[in-house]
Order: structure tokens, then sequence, then C-alpha cells
């Protein structure tokens, strides 16, 4: 089957119908999933499926229907349902579709060779993970490991004439084990996702970090609350980086729900904070050479020494808020809308090695796990569930499980005040250690 | 808003079978539905002949194995969204697909196909049965078809719904919403609603078809005032035909929200540390969900990494902790006639007067380690086999009044409302989020307070419940585990000696 027949078709037919815009979002893709525990494989997951998405404007106003049987009959039922819905919905001058006909050039995103890879290649690879990480002492207990890996081909095509297809590869694998002590109980999780197969880490660095996680959070220590030092290690930067890429889509801070939307120009953070996100990294997580609907990918600054320099927009926001779309529209597969997100989004790395930030902390704590939801975007107010390692004279005394920290986006980002030299470039939403000097901690 | 859209394409005969006495009532009352119903044919219906699912099933085992199903499945789902005064954007999706399971001891081989050929289908069987190295062979049972009772009436079918009716119930909400206070600035109204189309057969066996409605609704105000904002939010779902909002009007999840919205901008920051927490009834519920309900779920029992490994038949809570899984509850969000392995759906209690009774099962688990199969076999979709999932799962009301719990407080947290949370099924250590929480001073809730966390243990906190209200309410929720599945929580309102709490407030 030719996808980019089916897209174009689509457009035509759509078109016959009186819509006055129109655009394909096609998706073929292939998956393969397996789990392996107490050297067996248990499961085995293999399938490929396709679907795409039906964008219609009329008069202004835009319908959207999806579907993954591509009988002709029911591909064209699919354009009427779209237009039938588009016909009441309100009129909006910003639905747009997007015309700019540029690619951008990203290296290192599809691994041809990865179907051809054996499974029990893959297999080998989880049972040697899982057997490294038995055979660390104190380690009692597999939890599984899991491989999986995804290709996918995505084609858009729209009435302006746009016709653009990119093919991608994705594939990681993890380790869970436990460690049991008396009562206690322990578990930890490494995992490791690549473009490329042959980029994948070795199975002896996820188990030994795997087992480290399950190990180092034995024998824990309450603490009492108080305000001390919160150092983040790079697996929870997510925690700080959510709540900003939330906060600084456009449509939010169209729709003044963004405590960043009134901070263009102006300091939200310590100086040393630069925040970047590109759409053209090699071998990038989430790197593409257009985005959702089409539009080239960029890099760009977003928060340069602490100031605030720019929105994430797809195109709809953009025309809105009078501005030109930052190539982020995207999509959560066939049957989404485009909404608006980042690409590759970290926090550029510092200067200082993550043991010499600890060997700088008298009191605080070392944070390896953060849960909740991160930063309210909508207030910027930060609430979450940690664990990790209570630093104490700039060193590792004990863990600390069942605390609390909290605080303001304001209080958090401009409290930054060493960054690490660790950035890993290989996740897509990620940062380097960092220490913010006090927040509140709740504990006794 | 325009009353001349088009009427939908009405459902074809077969569907129409299939929905059985369901649609009959309404369909009694329009005559011009029937006349169409005669007159067309909607191309994506789901049925595929006894023949297929048996050459799938026999395909599955070619290479041995226990056990085989295959799952069948199309979806027909609305997305309407109305925001800032703007009926914004509108979705039609239609996904179809079969996915084929073989179980062979411990492993599970699974493959998908989107397409419904007999050709494709087969494809998925022969890639399943891939997994099978036992040599253990089973002569499938010949399928047939059984019928099951329903726990889901249909009064007002959605598919003889006109979208125009749908958005009225939308536009409702919003004037509602914006009508109530000043200091909302914006609502956004998010419509869902689906049919979802099951055929599930397998090597026992069975031969099973289903169409459930589905309808979830969820409104969502910010409020601005006093230098902050915060957005509020209140959900409605039922597997139910429309007259769900005859029972639940949109107006009232408007003024919930809005409510929520405005009393949180008086919020001042929570206080750290640990205090009694009194959780109202409901929504809260989430907590003994995250909390207990994920480490009750016997695929980690199995794999003997849950928290709750060993403690079956032992005191694990307080003697007033009664904790429920329950599927059957009529038309709930939780609710299905059957499973997505085909077994029928029932009342499980699973801890009783605080000992632990019960994990609930799929079939995999059920077998594993020889225990009843419980109805709690789900999947998202047919992308996915099937884990042990909760239904609706709350907890057993109580002998104490609300107001007294509250009243019996010196000091603590009141928590109106969560946001929703996580737990580690291994260690039981979860967390949550406080959408909307209050001081309780002297027996009083007073101050709105924001920005609180609460954490703990389920091992430890279900031990630390020492009232339990007689006011059991419950709401609709979406549980992640991989894959999402549709659940439904409660509880009555409950208190909690002694938990974590994480604020910015350093306490006296």
């Amino acid at each position: 089957m030719d996808y980019k027949d089916i897209a174009q078709q689509i457009i035509k037919i759509a078109k016959k119908k009186g819509a006055d815009e129109a655009e394909t979002y096609l998706v073929n893709s292939r998956e393969l999933n397996l789990e392996v525990r107490n050297g067996e494989i248990e499961s085995v997951q293999e399938a490929s499926n396709y679907g795409l998405g039906i964008r219609v404007i009329k008069q202004n106003k835009m319908g959207f229907a999806y579907i993954n049987d591509f009988r002709p009959e029911n591909l064209e039922e699919s354009v009427s349902r779209a237009l039938n819905f588009a016909r009441v919905l309100t009129a909006d001058e910003n639905n747009v579709l997007p015309d700019d006909p540029g690619m951008t050039e990203v290296k290192g995103i599809y691994d041809a060779s990865l179907s051809q890879i054996p499974m029990d290649k893959k297999i080998s690879l989880l049972k040697e993970v899982e057997n490294l990480a038995l055979k660390v002492p104190g380690i009692t207990r597999s939890a599984g490991a899991s491989y999986g890996e995804g290709e996918s081909e995505i084609v858009v095509a729209n009435s302006h004439g746009l016709l653009k297809s990119y093919k991608s590869t994705a594939c990681g694998y993890g380790i869970g084990v436990i460690s049991e002590k008396s009562e206690q109980k322990t578990s930890g999780y490494e995992s490791c996702s690549r473009r490329f197969f042959s980029d994948l880490k070795p199975a002896s660095e996820i188990a030994t970090s795997a087992a480290k996680k399950a190990l180092e959070m034995l024998d824990p220590k309450p603490i009492r609350t108080q305000r001390a030092a919160v150092i983040f290690v790079p697996d929870v930067a997510y925690a700080l980086l959510g709540g900003i890429i939330q906060a600084i889509n456009g449509e939010n801070v169209l729709q003044g729900a963004s405590f960043l939307g009134k901070k263009l120009g102006q300091k939200i953070a310590s100086e040393i904070i630069t925040i970047i996100d590109d759409g053209t990294l090699e071998k990038g997580l989430a790197s593409a050479p257009f985005d959702g609907e089409g539009v080239p990918t960029q890099k760009r600054v977003i928060v340069e020494n602490g100031v605030l320099k720019g929105f994430l927009y797809n195109t709809y926001a953009a025309r809105r808020a009078g501005v030109k779309s930052t190539g982020n529209a995207v999509r959560n597969g066939f049957d989404s809308l485009p909404g608006i997100g980042p690409h590759n989004f970290y926090l550029m790395s510092g200067s200082h090695k993550p043991e010499d930030i600890i060997a700088a902390t008298d009191r605080g704590v070392l944070v390896k796990e953060v849960t909740g939801y991160g930063i309210n975007p909508v207030n910027g107010h930060f609430s979450g569930g940690a664990s990790g390692l209570w630093v104490e004279n700039g060193k590792i005394a004990f863990p600390v499980k069942g605390i609390t920290i909290a605080g303001t986006a304001e209080e958090m980002l401009n409290g930054i005040d060493l960054l690490g030299n660790d950035l890993d470039l290989n996740r897509s939403t990620t940062a380097p250690t960092l220490r913010i000097k006090s927040l509140q901690i709740g504990g006794e | 808003m325009n009353d001349n859209f088009p009427e939908l394409k009405p459902i074809d005969r077969r569907r129409f079978l299939l929905l059985g006495f369901q649609g009959s009532l309404a369909l009694a009352a329009s005559p011009l539905l029937i006349k169409k119903l005669l007159a067309g044919s909607e191309a994506h219906q789901l049925d595929l002949s006894p023949e297929i699912l048996k050459k799938a099933i026999a395909a599955a085992l070619k290479r041995g194995g226990d056990f085989a199903d295959i799952y069948v499945e199309n979806r027909i789902s609305r997305t309407i969204i109305l925001e800032e005064g703007k009926f914004k954007s509108a979705v039609f999706g239609l996904i179809q697909g079969a996915g084929v399971r073989v179980i062979d001891g411990n492993k599970t081989g699974y493959a998908y196909t989107d397409e419904l050929s007999d050709e494709k289908i087969l494809r998925a069987a022969e890639v399943a049965s891939l997994i099978a190295s036992s040599g253990k062979k089973i002569q499938p049972a010949s399928v047939k078809e059984q019928k099951r009772p329903s726990y889901i009436t249909v009064k007002i079918p959605l598919q003889e719904v006109i979208d125009s009716k749908r958005m009225e119930i939308m536009q409702r909400a919003h004037e509602a919403a914006l009508s109530y206070d000043p200091r909302i600035k914006m609502a956004s109204i998010n419509y869902y609603d689906e049919i979802r189309d099951r055929i599930i057969a397998n090597s026992e066996g069975i031969l099973l078809k289903s169409s459930l409605p589905l309808i979830f609704f969820i409104v969502q105000t910010l409020a601005v005032g006093n230098n902050t904002s915060h957005l509020g939010r209140e959900r409605l779902s039922r597997h139910s035909g429309l007259e769900m909002f005859d029972d639940l009007p949109p107006e009232k999840a408007a003024r919930e929200a809005v409510r929520e919205s405005v009393a949180m901008l008086e919020a001042k920051d929570a206080p750290a540390g640990k205090m009694d927490v009194v959780i109202q009834n409901g929504w809260g519920g989430v907590l003994v969900h995250e909390a207990v309900g994920h480490p009750l779920e016997a695929d980690n029992i199995a794999k003997q990494t849950g928290a709750f490994v060993g403690k079956l038949g032992k005191k694990v809570a307080a003697d007033i902790f009664t904790m429920v899984d329950d599927g059957s509850l009529p038309n709930f969000r939780g609710t299905t006639d059957f499973d997505d392995e085909g077994t029928q759906m029932k009342r499980n209690v699973l801890i009783e007067n605080g000992v632990l009774v019960k994990f609930m099962t799929d079939i995999l688990s059920a077998k594993q380690l020889k225990m009843e199969r419980t109805g709690n076999g789900r999947r998202e979709s047919f992308r996915y086999y099937p884990i042990p999932r909760m239904t609706n799962t709350f907890i057993e009301r109580g002998k104490d009044k609300a107001q007294d719990i509250i009243a019996s407080t010196k000091n603590g947290l009141y928590v109106q409302s969560l946001s929703g949370g996580s737990v580690d099924p291994t260690t039981g250590v979860f967390n949550f989020t406080c959408r909307e929480a209050y001081l309780i001073e002297n027996g009083k809730k007073t101050t709105p307070v924001r920005g609180a966390t609460l954490i703990g243990s389920c091992l430890d906190i279900i031990t630390r419940i020492d009232a339990i209200g007689t006011d059991l309410d419950f709401g609709p929720g979406i549980c992640g585990k991989g894959q999402s599945a549709e659940v439904t929580v409660g509880q009555p309102t409950v208190r909690i000696l002694g938990i974590t709490v994480g604020g910015t407030k350093q306490r006296r």
C-alpha cells in the first residue's frame, strides 16, 4: 500500500465534498515487546498497525475524524464525518493549515537494521541484564526485564500541496529488581532507550544501576520536617521541567492558564539556567524533520541565563498570538489533533561533578525519586513525595523515604545554585544534577 | 449552533441485534429510525463468523499451549471540546482490530491486527503461537455463543443521538460555569462518548458478544483572583445512554468545578509534617484504589513481588476496614457485563473486617495462583493483552457520622478532593496530591490550603484508619498501569491517623 497515495486521495475526497482545507496525518508502525523473568521468556507481543487522522476546515470551522480501516468506503465516510462535525463547530479564523514546504535535516533517527536483528539477540540481552542484576549481593528477586522496539513511518499531506514523510525507530530495555532484608523490601529500576540498537548501554551498566537503586534505599531513617538543600539527580528532572513545559505551551499562555504567561523577557530562574528545546538533535529520541502538522522543527532557546525567551506554538496558537509556528505541534498518534509540546527539552549542563555538588552540601537530600505532578503549570506551586539519600556535611549519610518536598516554581528555579556536568542527551526531557539551595522538606 | 445538522447514519440491523434489549424501548418510540434501520446499513459492524474464531484458536494452539483466546473489538467514539466560549474541535473515531493470545505455562504470546480479514487474523494467531514451547497439546472446546446478564441499561442509545444534542448539554454546563461567579475567567467542557463492541472467544468454548456505551464528561473552570489562580474540575462518567445527564445534570458538575476553583483562591500554604487526615467521601477513594487496590491485583502476587505476598487470610487492616471491588454495580464507569476475557463481573470482597480474603485475578494469575477468576481481566483495547485491573473499588460503609468524624479531630487536614496519585506495588509506597484541602482546627474545617501531598505505605495506613462514615459515595476515574482502564473509586468519609503531609509551611 502506498501511504502517500492514500493521504493525497483523502485530501481530494475532502475537497470534493466541500472542504476549504484538508489534511491527512498517517502513521504506519510496527512494535515488538518482550518480557523475561527468572531466566524465562514470559511474554512476546508483536504487531504492526496503521491509521490516519483527517482534519478538515470549512468556513474557518474545523472537524476531525480518525480511522484504522482503509477500505475506500470507510475512508470516504470518515471524511464526511469530519465535515459534518466542522459544520456545527464555532468558526475561528485561526483554524488554518501550514504551507511551509521545508524539512529540517535530522540525522540518526532511523535504524534500518533494527527489524533485522534476531529476536534471540534481544531475548539474550534481557536474560543477561537480569542475570547480572541478580548476581549483585543483596538483590533477592527480579521484577522482570523488558524490551520494546518500535518503527514508524509518518506521512503528512495537506491541501496546500504539502506532502512529507519520515521513518524513525526507537528501542529500549530495562530491569526491575527487589532487595529484601528481614521485613524490608526495596525496588530499583533502570532502563535505556535509543534510536539505534547498537547505541543501547551494555547490560552490565543497566544491571549495576538498577541493583544500586534498590540497595541504597535499605535501612532508611526518618528525618524531621525542615528546610534544607535539595539535589535533583537527572532521573527526576521531569519533576522540574514538566510544569515548565506546560507553562510555556502557547495555548495555555493565551488562555491565561500559565504561571509564566506574563513573564516573557523577564528573569524567571537563576542566571546559571539555560533551557533548550531542540527538534534537530542528532539521534535525539524526540527529534524529527517536521512536527505533527508538517512544520519544520527548530532548535530554540527557551530560557537564557535565567530569562524567559519564548513559548511553544503550533499553527493555530501561533496565528492567534500573532507569531509564527515554532514547529511544536505534537500528535499522540493518528487519533489525536495537533496539540503543543516540546522536542528534546533540556537544561544545559554546568561545570560541577555530581559528587562535588554533594560534597558542597552541608545538609540536604539527594532526591532519587519524586512522585506526584511536579510544578502546577497554572499557579506554579510544587508539592510532591520523594525518596533519596540524606546528605550531612558533604557526605551521604542514610536513605530517606516517605518525605515530601514543596515550594513554588519561583523559589525552586531561582534557588538553583549548582549545576552538574552530567547531562545525558539520550533522554528527551532531561537536566543535569542540580541543587536547589533551600526548600521545605516534610518528614516526621 | 446549527440545529439542521444531519442526523448520524442509523445503526445497522446486526448491530441492533447485538445491542439486544437495551435499545429496543427507545427504538419502539422512534418509527423514523426503524425505517432508516431497515433502509441503510453502516459499513463498520462488528461481526465475525464462529468459523474464523474457531480457526484462529486452533491456529494459535498449533504449537502447543494451555489456553488461547481471540478478542475482537470495534470502537466508535466522539469527542467535542468547548473552550473559551467556542466549540473548538470535534473528533469522530473509528477503530477496529483483533488480538490473539496463547498461554503456555507462565508464558504469554500475543499478536494483533487492525484488519479483520481472515488472512490477517490467522497471521496474528500464528505469531502468537510462536511462544509455545512446552509441547503440551490441548483440544480446544468448540465455541458456542453464550448470553450473560448485563449490568448496563440504556434508555437513550448514543447511536441515536444527534450531535447538536450533545453540544446542547455542553452549552448548559458552560453557561452555568460562567454565571456562577465573576472570578471564573474560563470554562472548558470536554465531552466524550463511545460504543465499544466486543467479541471474545476462547479455547474453553466461550463465545460472547457485547456492546457497551460509555460517556465521560469533564468540566474545568479557571478562577483568577487574590493574586493566584486555580483550575477546578468535576467529572461525570457512566456506562450509559444519554439519560446519564438526567441523573447527573451538567449544571451541577459545572457548579462543583466552580466551587472548587473559587474556594482554592483563598488557599494558604499547606503545612508539612505528620498529621491526622480526614478524607471526604467519594473520589477520595482513589487513595485506597492506588495504595491498597493495586497491590491486591494478582499479577504482582503471582510474580511474588507484591506488597501483600504471603498475607492472604491474615489481618492487614483495622477491624472496621472492608474493601470491595464490584464490576457489577449498575451502569458504573468501571462496570461491564463481563471482563475482557469473558469472565462474569461480580462483587469481590478483598479485605473483610481487616482480614485479606481475596486478590483480583485475570485468567493467567488465577491459574498460576490456583485461585478463582474474579472478573478483573481487562485491557485498554485489542492492542493490549489483558492484565488484572480494578473495576469499581471502594471502602465499604462504616458506622460513624461524617460530621462527628470532623468534630472529633482536634487538629489535622481535611481532604475534600485528591488529584490522583501513584503507588509502587512492590513496596506499597504511595503518594497523592490534594486538589482541595482544608485545615481542621479544634474539630472544625477552617482555612483552605494548597499544595498538600499525602505519602505513606499501604501496609501502614490501612492499620491506622480509625473512623469510617456511613456516607459511601463514588467518583469516576482513569487508571493507568501500562494501559488505561475506566474505573470508579469510592469511600465514605474516613479518618487516617498520622499521615505524612507535604506542604511548604513549617508546622508550629
